[in-house]
């Protein structure tokens, strides 16, 4: 849990802040509204029973002239008049919580929606500084935080008020004075019950520190065992562990001494209110008073219970709102974030690809970097031709994979411009844009679910035929075929159970089946790929860039050799391009890349290139 | 729900994925081969460690409901007497103190009620935990390798706090539900049995309710929590696999799956509700109907003579008084019952044998681990896979070799032989003519510097981390070994010098930082065997130089084993290994195998042509 709370968080949180969480609350307002309704109809409900006992005590128990069967039959009348009464108030009560469910879920709904659909609108420069874990946190405990702020802050305090409010009318309406002597009570008790919860609190969040304190020395302590176990450090682990085990025990005894006075606090409070009640009652009684009677008295002793419950809840409250606004500032933070890549406004005319241009791809004298002036291209400028091949090749970090990126305007360039089918990227809204390349990644990405709705990635409609045909077009179709269930082979999350080669394999047929205009290969030659599996990989590839645009960041000699063109990028730029046998026999800095890519193949055979190139 | 006391806290939230319970894992329920299962302690022992805060809380439990239930007695007094005039001021005086006397004094008492079993259930956790712990502490990679770290979180956290409220709740409102049940009906058995029936009948139904309302609510609540995971999982899913999301533009999709599951987290909420939220109507109108059993019953004995009102006002007290303890009845069974499952998942990590420790077969007098490393014909198999292949290998005690070979071939494995992070399925690893699991396992590691591959730093200062598996640190050591490692320079431009902390809170190591300060760490040791596993990969040449320089009197002494991919590390060894695919390929010096075809050749050219390539201007 990041409890990232600061110590002196105002008690009062900022008005705008509030404002803006209750706006979620607005599309329910009329639902709200029923709640509280209803809310007050129990209230009143409630806290007429007292009422009731009196006049029951009043008019039928201490009535000794009356006759005994009226007496009998008043008392009954009355007893059923209470079961009635109270069954109306919880069946309200009850109507009204799942009322009050039912807007927060929906609130919380409204609220994740709304920060799921913002975190796949941010671009991807956001993800590359932002953890998964964070993100997470606004998606889960977060959204909670704040659903508890309405359901339980909102709406619950009003409950409380609203009870209060009717203990204390009732009290008034019974007998006013001793009403004025319980309210009398309430100013030191109120501040009582505070100060344990101040405490109460203090020592929670104690706690929730030291237990995540105590998790995270956990979980490094686990996730390090071998290297305590190679040092012989077992024991000072353990010492470790048990200090911080016993701190923690330290803050929750802490809490139980505050938990264990809390309680006597209100009994002895209630105490001492109910003796108020019967000194000043009993001695009015005593004087012959006729407006303190016995049911009085009897309803008042009911009166002072009802009265600490919703003053006790109340103390709570302020705890949750203060955690709950710090959630929400957190979301609102998130929800604020500028996006850097936009979709153009819908009022520019977005250009309908010219048939003559489809397919054509034009890096117009990009410049790009990721940070300030660090030129990670510079001046690059590139055409390539409906239905023709391009392979890229290049040193480490000479910026190949950038080019990808920007084609797909993962990232926006920072000079010139990049068209695809004669229109600029900038100008097409992102989907559009995307649906028309096809992005094959170092790294495929298998969603938690089947085989099939894993090759239908962008379209779930897609006919069974078509994804067979997409597996069988990039050899795809052979390893599912072996699965337990075919392509209804449930596959875990990252693909769980699938090789790296099948993922490959699998992901080439998700590209293929979506049919683009545009295909971009990030064609590495990865680790623990079997050399049949690796053979089908660069067959496929192969047969997919065959008459499509393809621009391929290449690694593997095959492909290379097997594009219309071959350009080189060195440090940002182009430095030369042409046939492979063209460049073999002009360009000796691709003379040497191409040795080194060769011997690299033969040595990473099962290798990942990047360990060699370090 | 808004009434159950307010200790009873969720269980301690975690940092890895919040709700979804553990399942019981597979890999728990294997049994550890053919080894003993290890004893522990049961949980009666641990409590029963504390059996005079037992009885002190039994005793406090009477005593508090004793007194509470001695002041509606005064109340009933109070109210009998002003109703037939007995009571003058002086007696409403009397009686008024006694009342606030006897509140005082249960209140009193109630500390101790419920501070005793608490803070006996937090004992019996720390206890718990510690014990847990070095449990785990004993246990071997492979164990942790099969486990995944967030399940043993949650069994460490939420299952031992699980515990822990099963013991102090479980105790406390076991207890006092018990003490309430007994006195309270004695108490009015005594005043009015008829009217004490009709109570008593009330009281049955109640806890059968609310005992089968708890149990739909947990099911439903599981069912809840199991969405939770969906939606987190998905959500885990769409953050992680961004860059397909957005290259394959499907987001709508994403936003539409994660539309639907919340709806479905909706549903299964209301659903919860509709069982959970009765709940405390449901009492209160049950309460209701004790208040029409009182005025029926009590209000005709009253007009018959046979109650007076007084009483009647008693049995009302003591009606709100018993609704709380009675329901915890309902309560404390259902929490019994996930502490015990919970208890359960903690027995299974605690029955689990570690496959590597000292045994019979353990020689004591080896004392000393001396002389050369000899690997004999050693196979290492997993998932009827040989990922080492009958390795026989000699290593000269003061020698240095250097291994190598693509990833994936088996030389971490084979280096991880040496500290006994996992024994050989066959053959035998010997260090001076002995095998290695003759030495106390202690013995053996102490005799070992090893700086792995990916090291594993710990929240500490940099000092603490180079003095890490040194018993008694010295600042000079630290320095020496920082020198040693070439990590001087950078510990000095460190904010705090040696004194900063590493860590997630702290100063974040590059990469190239953090395998110095391994190699540092394992040479601050002074070990006789050195291990470095291919820890020069994050640093560039020219450090790698440095350092290799740096280390050459170090390894001059000892028995040194570098694993590497760098033709300039590896030309430097005594001998050569190259390890593919399991199995010893080639072993000579860098002469011998720079001038044989095979993977070593391919390497050293491979290197050469990309440092040419990044030579150029």
């Amino acid at each position: 849990m990041t409890d990232d709370l600061p110590d002196t968080l105002p008690a009062i949180p900022s008005r705008r802040l509030v404002a803006r969480v209750l706006r979620y609350m607005r599309p329910y307002a009329g639902w709200m509204a029923v709640s509280l309704a209803l809310l007050l109809a129990m209230s009143l409900a409630l806290n007429y029973l007292p009422v009731l006992i009196k006049d029951a005590i009043d008019a039928w128990i201490a009535a000794a002239g009356v006759p005994a069967a009226d007496r009998i039959a008043g008392l009954t009348r009355d007893g059923l008049l209470y079961l009635a009464l109270a069954a109306a108030a919880f069946a309200v009560r009850f109507g009204e919580s799942l009322l009050t469910a039912w807007i927060g879920q929906r609130i919380v709904y409204d609220v994740r929606a709304d920060v799921f659909r913002k975190t796949h609108a941010l671009d991807l420069a956001f993800y590359d500084r932002t953890p998964v874990g964070r993100l997470m946190t606004r998606v889960t405990s977060d959204v909670e935080a704040v659903q508890r702020f309405v359901t339980e802050g909102v709406v619950g305090a009003m409950a409380d008020l609203f009870l209060l409010a009717g203990v204390i009318g009732f009290m008034f309406v019974v007998h006013p004075r001793l009403a004025a002597l319980v309210l009398a009570a309430m100013p030191p008790l109120f501040a009582a019950l505070f100060w344990a919860n101040q405490k109460l609190r203090r020592a929670s969040r104690l706690i929730r520190e030291r237990t995540s304190s105590l998790n995270a020395l956990l979980q490094e302590q686990i996730a390090g065992m071998a290297t305590i176990q190679l040092f012989n450090r077992e024991a000072r682990a353990r010492a470790r562990f048990g200090e911080r085990a016993a701190v923690l025990r330290d803050a929750h005894f802490e809490e139980i001494r505050w938990f264990s006075i809390y309680w006597p606090v209100l009994e002895i409070a209630q105490a001492a209110s109910i003796a108020l009640v019967l000194a000043a009652g009993g001695l009015a009684f005593v004087r012959g008073d006729a407006a303190v009677t016995l049911g009085v008295l009897a309803a008042f002793l009911a009166y002072v219970r009802d009265f600490y419950r919703p003053l006790g809840a109340l103390a709570d409250k302020a705890g949750m709102l203060q955690q709950a606004m710090a959630s929400a500032e957190r979301l609102f933070d998130l929800l604020d974030t500028p996006v850097g890549i936009r979709d153009p406004a819908p009022a520019l005319p977005t250009a309908p690809a010219s048939p003559v241009g489809r397919g054509a791809i034009r890096f117009d004298h990009v410049w790009f970097a990721y940070i300030d002036d660090h030129w990670v291209l510079e001046d690059v400028d590139l055409d390539i031709r409906p239905g023709e091949s391009v392979a890229l090749v290049g040193a480490t970090g000479s910026g190949k994979s950038t080019m990808a990126g920007l084609l797909s305007r993962f990232y926006d360039v920072r000079r010139g411009a990049i068209r695809v089918g004669g229109v600029d990227v900038r100008e097409l809204p992102q989907r559009e844009l995307r649906r028309r390349i096809g992005l094959v990644l170092q790294e495929p990405f298998v969603f938690s679910g089947t085989l099939a709705a894993n090759i239908a990635l962008a379209d779930p409609s897609m006919s069974r035929s078509r994804i067979e045909e997409a597996a069988r077009f990039v050899n795809a179709h052979r390893f599912i075929g072996r699965m337990p269930q075919g392509y209804d082979t449930v596959v875990g999350e990252r693909g769980g159970s699938l090789s790296t080669g099948e993922k490959q394999l699998l992901a080439l047929a998700r590209v293929i089946a979506s049919d683009p205009e545009v295909l971009v290969v990030l064609d590495e030659a990865t680790a623990n790929v079997d050399s049949e599996t690796e053979r089908l990989i660069q067959e496929a590839v192969h047969r997919m860039m065959r008459g499509r645009t393809s621009l391929v960041i290449a690694h593997r000699l095959s492909t290379i050799r097997d594009a219309d063109r071959i350009v080189v990028l060195r440090r940002g730029r182009i430095t030369a391009q042409g046939t492979h046998d063209e460049l073999i026999a002009t360009d000796p800095y691709y003379r040497h890349l191409y040795e080194l890519l060769g011997v690299s193949s033969s040595v990473c055979r099962q290798e990942g290139t990047e360990t060699q190139s370090k | 729900m808004s009434g159950p006391p307010r200790a009873v806290k969720k269980a301690p939230a975690i940092p890895v994925d919040f709700g979804a319970e553990v399942p019981d894992l597979e890999f728990f329920a294997a049994p550890g081969a053919e080894r003993p299962v290890p004893q522990h302690r049961k949980l009666s022992e641990y409590v029963l460690e504390h059996r005079r805060d037992v009885g002190l809380s039994a005793a406090c439990v009477v005593a508090v409901v004793l007194f509470q239930l001695a002041a509606p007695v005064v109340i009933r007094h109070t109210v009998d007497g002003l109703a037939d005039g007995t009571l003058g001021r002086a007696g409403l005086a009397w009686d008024l103190a006694l009342f606030l006397g006897l509140t005082l004094a249960g209140a009193a008492l109630s500390l101790g009620m419920r501070a005793l079993p608490l803070r006996l259930s937090h004992r019996v956790e720390l206890d718990l935990r510690n014990d847990v712990f070095a449990h785990l502490a004993s246990l071997d990679p492979a164990f942790y390798r099969e486990v995944r770290t967030g399940d043993l979180m949650t069994r460490m956290a939420s299952d031992i706090a699980m515990v822990r409220d099963y013991i102090g709740q479980g105790l406390l409102q076991g207890l006092r539900s018990v003490a309430v049940c007994v006195l309270a009906f004695g108490a009015m058995a005594v005043t009015s049995l008829k009217l004490t029936l009709v109570m008593v009948a009330l009281f049955p139904p109640m806890i059968l309710v609310f005992f089968l309302l708890i149990a739909v609510i947990r099911r439903r609540h599981e069912s809840v929590q199991e969405q939770y995971a969906e939606i987190s999982n998905y959500a885990q899913e769409s953050f992680a696999g961004i860059r397909t999301v957005r290259g394959f533009a499907i987001e709508p999709l994403r936003e539409a799956g994660f539309a639907a599951l919340s709806r479905e987290l909706i549903r299964r909420n209301i659903s919860l509700g509709f069982v959970q939220n009765p709940l405390w109507p449901l009492f209160g109108l049950w309460f209701s109907l004790g208040v029409l059993g009182l005025l029926v019953f009590g209000g005709r004995m009253i007009v018959g003579g046979t109650l007076t009102l007084g009483e009647l006002i008693q049995f009302q007290q003591y009606l709100l008084f018993m609704q709380w303890p009675m329901l915890a009845i309902g309560w404390t069974a259902s929490l019994l019952q996930r502490g015990r499952a919970s208890w359960r998942r903690i027995e299974e990590i605690l029955a689990r044998a570690p496959t590597i420790a000292d045994g019979p077969g353990t020689d004591a007098a080896l004392a000393r681990v001396d002389g050369d490393i000899e690997f004999r014909e050693v196979t290492v198999r997993a998932g009827g896979r040989a990922l080492l292949d009958r390795v026989s290998l000699r290593i000269p005690r003061g020698s240095t070799v250097a291994v190598t070979g693509p990833t994936g071939s088996g030389k971490t494995l084979l280096v991880s032989l040496l500290p006994r992070l996992l024994d050989p399925t066959e053959g035998e690893v010997r260090i001076g003519g002995r095998d290695l699991r003759a030495y106390p396992l202690a013995t053996l590691r102490a005799a070992l510097g090893v700086a792995p591959q990916e090291p594993v730093l710990f929240s500490d200062t940099l000092e603490g981390n180079l003095t890490f598996g040194l018993d008694a640190p010295t600042h000079e050591t630290a320095l020496w070994a920082s020198a040693l490692a070439h990590l001087h320079d950078d510990a000095v431009a460190l904010p705090q010098q040696y004194e900063t902390f590493i860590g997630e809170r702290g100063v974040t190591l590059s990469g190239g930082q953090r395998q110095r300060t391994a190699i540092g760490r394992a040479v601050a040791r002074r070990p006789d065997y050195l291990i470095l596993d291919d820890v020069l990969a994050a640093v560039d040449t020219q450090t790698e130089a440095a350092i290799l320089e740096k280390l050459r009197p170090v390894l001059a002494g000892r028995t040194a084993i570098l694993v590497s991919h760098r033709a300039s590390t590896l030309r430097h060894a005594d001998l050569l290994v190259v390890l593919e695919d399991g199995r010893i390929t080639a072993t000579g010096t860098h002469e011998e195998l720079a001038a044989r075809p095979g993977y070593y050749r391919d390497l050293v050219r491979m290197q050469e042509l990309e440092a040419e390539l990044e030579g150029r201007p």
